[in-house]
């Protein structure tokens, strides 16, 4: 994973996360994840292949995705990427974590700045 | 745009990925970064600019191989490079398709081996007959230029003679005069048939074959000796002056086990002490493409080893006793050299009219002396034609059971065929690919083949006749027959793997890549192909068992053909007294106190004595009918003669037609007598009348008066066209050689010892050099006929053994496939027995069309090989229909196992699964 902005530390811990999130309501192929992290973040955060895919590949060995081949009427066959129920308990967990984490950031600069 | 598929596979092609997977990954990364270039453009980007920043996407391409390598998906060690796409390099896509096809064969080890094996079966019984025409027809002798080379005969010179004539071999005086007075030879020499001699050894006299050669003999073959010396001038001045002897390189391995000081040690051959000068050049026997002697001596010791009737062979014209092999001068032509010969055979012809009379000479190629021993070089070649051509059924055999599993196992790689595809792999790219699988099968085959037949041609060789291993032709197993056994294994990848090849390219892109698609087997075309092998199998094996049958029917007949006299009770002992030193007074009363002490013995019948063994006389000496010399003068008559003993045709039982046998009456000093078989006087005297006329033999002072008419008997080979044969009485020529013939009541074999006991009691130091019995001696005669039955045999079970596992393998397969035809009959209530002969009757019917067509070309192969088959008509029923028969036996169990099989199957289960 790239970083630009914000601070690439930061992007390479909530990877994981961003793409499990992607993933929870619907299977999504490679190049959907990336525009939408790319649209959804404002074009704060950008995914190239060169990281997207590795990182796709290490979320299925480790059984939190599944990639399959689908095909569909008028269109090209594509792989697409889909939560396993194992995928959707660490989401949770790392969901909570994360927002804890803001929480506990949000609160210590709120103390800071107030 | 740029292709992007390419850009991606450069940069995974050094991580080493599991090709499927890498397959899978460039395509989805490709996709990804075509859409990426298809947005941008469509946002208002020119191609230039959209390009560069899809390029971009790539640029940290290290991320790529650190992220899957730290996944695993990427071993970290095994650089290899894997696609499927063509580099540009010919050589480096071919051997990275090699290596690809080698792991892909490890895959799948069950299938390899079996396919390995059933190619190795086919090329080598291929490499084992194509050693036997390495051998002998392509390198039958091993001398420098065989080219250059020509035999030069003595023929008669009548015009209306035809071939009756024959080629014979010339006098000593003779070719003495054509090597000094011919122009167009660089070398002339002549050398004798390999003759019967007696080595004398601490462990007791041993049969050896041996040739008189002239002293220039090696020179004109242009060889050079494996140890010590050729002969040198001379040796070839004076008569009985150079006891020098050339062993052959076998014998000195066989018979003397390879001695490093063989060279300088004597020999006592036939009485006379010889020194040995040299060994032979390892593989060479002579000017003989299967037998040759074990030892080379100076024509000039002719008077030392030849029998006493022969001593004058080098001083007297009228003996034809040597064959002349000869080299031609540079650029002079084989009929240049024939007429400058004949010129001065004509010059011969007028100085020598008694012994030269209406003869001339032919020059031949020096093939035609080479294959003289084994039906001349038409017969050879048309012997190894057929069984390379059986050999050649095999493999194709063994190539379609090849073909058929290579369709099988397209199924199971349906979508990895596909995704090849799909990422842009041409068709013809996939075609050499699994090609390449193709050919490393056939290579593993050609290799474990060449191994077979290595093994083979031992096993073949092994069967040689004891007594003369020294002296047979050896396997030439060289660099020939490898590069034959290599092409044969690449020819063979090809032929087994072109069409499961194209085949698997049509596959169909969309079809294969459905993860959903359940594996629904061949399509319709490949069933039809599987099915033509089949009958195609089912045929080629019917023609390679009904060859078999043919000539083990004929060489049954063979057993039965009559050869004019009576084996059954029949046993030879052939010796030499003079070999032992006896002279002619002491050799005439040890053949007289031999045949009393016989013919005594209990169990005994007759025992008479014979210059000739069986089947070993050819029509060799012409004669002269008195009175008919001055009508016939330009005809040369030729017969076999044969020197007997009283009571010889009583032995042989041989009826004598008209006239009278020999009788104690006959001796030397009466009126020259001879017996001529019915064969010679129907064909001179018509009308009757042979009795009472008289004939001369060539080299005879005195006419002889014809006493008798005997049966006709075969004196060449079994079952030949009839021939001349002049039989002599012993006690009015004498002969140093000869054979005993023994009539026992019983079977011979428990006389033989009793009779060898009486010899060594009559004549101690006497060697038996061979003894026969009846079996023993048509056995001998029949022994190439046996050879090539044996391997026709082997060849014709081997198809059958492959065919019926191609038909197992086809039926079985058949049955996998319509599983849930089978499971959905049985559902709707079909009986196991319906079913069982459902799949046997299609079965079957592929056979039987098999059958038909085998019969037909059987039928046509047949006709080609007639001509040598005994008395067997090619349309021989018990054979084609025995061979068919066998065939439907086999095919039925072939079918029947999987037929069962399905008759088996639970209905449920073959619905789920099929």
């Amino acid at each position: 994973m790239e970083a630009e902005s914000p601070d690439r530390e930061w992007k390479k811990g909530s990877a994981e996360l961003l793409i499990l999130s992607l993933l929870e309501q619907q299977p999504r192929h490679g190049y959907d994840i990336c525009k939408l992290i790319t649209a959804r973040s404002g074009g704060a955060l950008t995914f190239h292949v060169t990281t997207l895919y590795p990182l796709l590949s290490r979320l299925e060995a480790r059984g939190l995705v599944q990639g399959r081949w689908v095909e569909k009427a008028d269109q090209r066959r594509r792989r697409y990427y889909s939560l396993t129920p194992s995928g959707r308990k660490v989401l949770a967990s790392q969901r909570k974590s994360w927002q804890d984490f803001v929480l506990a950031i949000g609160r210590v600069m709120g103390t800071e700045n107030a | 745009m740029p292709d992007w598929k390419n850009e991606i596979r450069k940069r995974l092609e050094a991580l080493g990925i599991e090709p499927a997977r890498e397959i899978g990954m460039i395509e989805e990364l490709s996709q990804h970064l075509e859409q990426h270039y298809e947005d941008l453009l469509s946002g208002g980007a020119d191609e230039k600019a959209a390009t560069e920043a899809v390029l971009g996407e790539l640029a940290n391409s290290d991320l790529l191989a650190s992220g899957l390598t730290s996944t695993g998906l990427a071993p970290k060690q095994d650089p290899e490079p894997q696609a499927a796409l063509p580099s540009g390099n010919p050589v480096r896509d071919f051997m990275r398709d090699l290596r690809h096809g080698l792991r892909t064969l490890r895959k799948t080890p069950g299938f390899s081996v079996f396919a390995v094996l059933t190619l190795a079966l086919g090329i080598g019984a291929s490499t084992t007959v194509f050693t036997i025409v390495n051998t002998l027809l392509l390198h039958p002798l091993p001398v420098e230029d065989p080219g250059g080379l020509v035999a030069i005969y003595t023929i008669s010179s009548a015009k209306n003679a035809g071939k009756s004539g024959g080629l014979l071999p010339s006098s000593y005086l003779n070719l003495k005069d054509y090597r000094s007075r011919n122009q167009v030879f660089s070398e002339l020499s002549g050398y004798t048939p390999p003759l019967v001699m007696t080595l004398k050894r601490s462990a007791g006299p041993q049969r050896i074959f041996g040739q008189l050669v002239t002293q220039n003999y090696f020179e004109t073959l242009g060889l050079r000796a494996a140890k010590g010396r050729f002969f040198f001038p001379s040796e070839n001045s004076t008569p009985g002056s150079a006891p020098v002897a050339v062993l052959s390189f076998a014998s000195w391995q066989g018979k003397f086990g390879g001695a490093p000081d063989i060279v300088g040690r004597a020999l006592e051959i036939n009485g006379a002490s010889f020194t040995v000068i040299g060994i032979a050049p390892k593989g060479f026997i002579g000017v003989s493409d299967v037998f040759g002697p074990d030892v080379w001596l100076p024509s000039t010791m002719a008077a030392q080893v030849l029998p006493a009737e022969l001593h004058n062979a080098l001083s007297d014209r009228g003996k034809p006793l040597f064959h002349a092999v000869a080299r031609l001068k540079p650029g002079v032509s084989g009929s240049t050299a024939q007429a400058n010969l004949r010129t001065i055979a004509a010059t011969l012809q007028q100085a020598y009219p008694r012994d030269n009379e209406s003869r001339t000479v032919s020059v031949q190629p020096i093939t035609s002396e080479l294959f003289s021993s084994t039906g001349g070089e038409n017969g050879i070649a048309f012997g190894s034609a057929g069984l390379l051509a059986i050999v050649g059924f095999v493999l194709l055999i063994a190539c379609s059971n090849v073909a058929n599993l290579l369709l099988a196992r397209i199924t199971a790689r349906k979508q990895e065929i596909s995704v090849r595809l799909a990422i842009g792999a041409s068709r013809g790219r996939v075609v050499r690919q699994l090609l390449a699988e193709s050919v490393l099968l056939g290579l593993l085959g050609g290799v474990a083949g060449f191994a077979i037949g290595y093994e083979g041609c031992q096993l073949l060789w092994s069967l040689r006749p004891p007594d003369v291993v020294d002296n047979l032709v050896a396997p030439r197993l060289d660099m020939t027959v490898f590069i034959f056994a290599f092409l044969v294994s690449i020819a063979t990848a090809f032929v087994f793997g072109v069409i499961p090849a194209i085949r698997a390219s049509k596959t169909d892109v969309i079809e294969g890549l459905r993860e959903e698609t359940r594996i629904a087997g061949l399509g319709t075309k490949s069933v039809m192909f599987g099915n033509a092998l089949l009958v195609g199998q089912v045929a080629l094996s019917l023609v390679a068992l009904v060859v078999a049958a043919l000539f083990l029917r004929s060489i049954q007949r063979a057993y039965q053909i009559d050869p004019g006299f009576d084996t059954r009770h029949l046993a030879v002992f052939m010796m030499n007294p003079e070999q032992a030193g006896y002279n002619e007074s002491r050799t005439k009363a040890f053949y007289r106190d031999v045949e009393e002490r016989v013919s005594t013995l209990p169990g005994i019948a007759q025992a008479s004595w014979a210059s000739n063994m069986p089947f070993w006389s050819n029509p060799s000496r012409g004669f002269a009918i008195e009175g008919r010399e001055q009508q016939r003068k330009s005809q040369a008559l030729m017969s076999v003669v044969n020197t007997v003993d009283l009571g010889y045709f009583k032995v042989m039982n041989v009826p004598v037609l008209k006239g009278r046998d020999f009788a104690d009456t006959d001796r030397q000093e009466s009126r020259p007598v001879a017996i001529v078989n019915d064969y010679l006087a129907r064909k001179y005297w018509p009308g009757g009348g042979a009795l009472g006329s008289r004939i001369r033999l060539s080299g005879d002072a005195q006419p002889r008066l014809v006493i008798g008419v005997v049966k006709t008997t075969n004196y060449t080979t079994l079952g030949e066209a009839p021939q001349a044969c002049v039989y002599l009485p012993l006690r009015q020529n004498f002969a140093s050689g000869m054979t005993l013939y023994v009539r026992s009541a019983a079977d011979p074999t428990s006389i033989l010892n009793e009779v060898q006991r009486e010899v060594r009691s009559v004549g101690p130091q006497l060697e038996i050099s061979d003894i026969r019995t009846g079996d023993k001696i048509i056995n001998q005669v029949l022994f190439i006929q046996k050879i090539g039955v044996g391997l026709l045999g082997v060849f014709g079970l081997l198809a059958l053994a492959l065919a019926s596992v191609g038909l197992y393998g086809i039926m079985a397969y058949s049955v996998h496939r319509r599983q849930r035809e089978i499971g959905v009959r049985m559902a709707m209530g079909a009986e196991q027995g319906a079913v069982l002969s459902l799949i046997l009757r299609r079965g079957m019917k592929l056979v039987g069309t098999g059958i038909a067509i085998g019969l037909v070309a059987s039928l046509l192969i047949a006709r080609v090989l007639a001509r040598m088959l005994y008395g067997l008509s090619p349309a021989d029923p018990i054979s084609l229909a025995g061979a068919s028969v066998v065939l439907i036996l086999v095919a039925f169990v072939a079918c029947y196992i999987p037929a069962r099989m399905a008759s088996r199957l639970d209905p449920m289960a073959a619905l789920r699964e099929g």
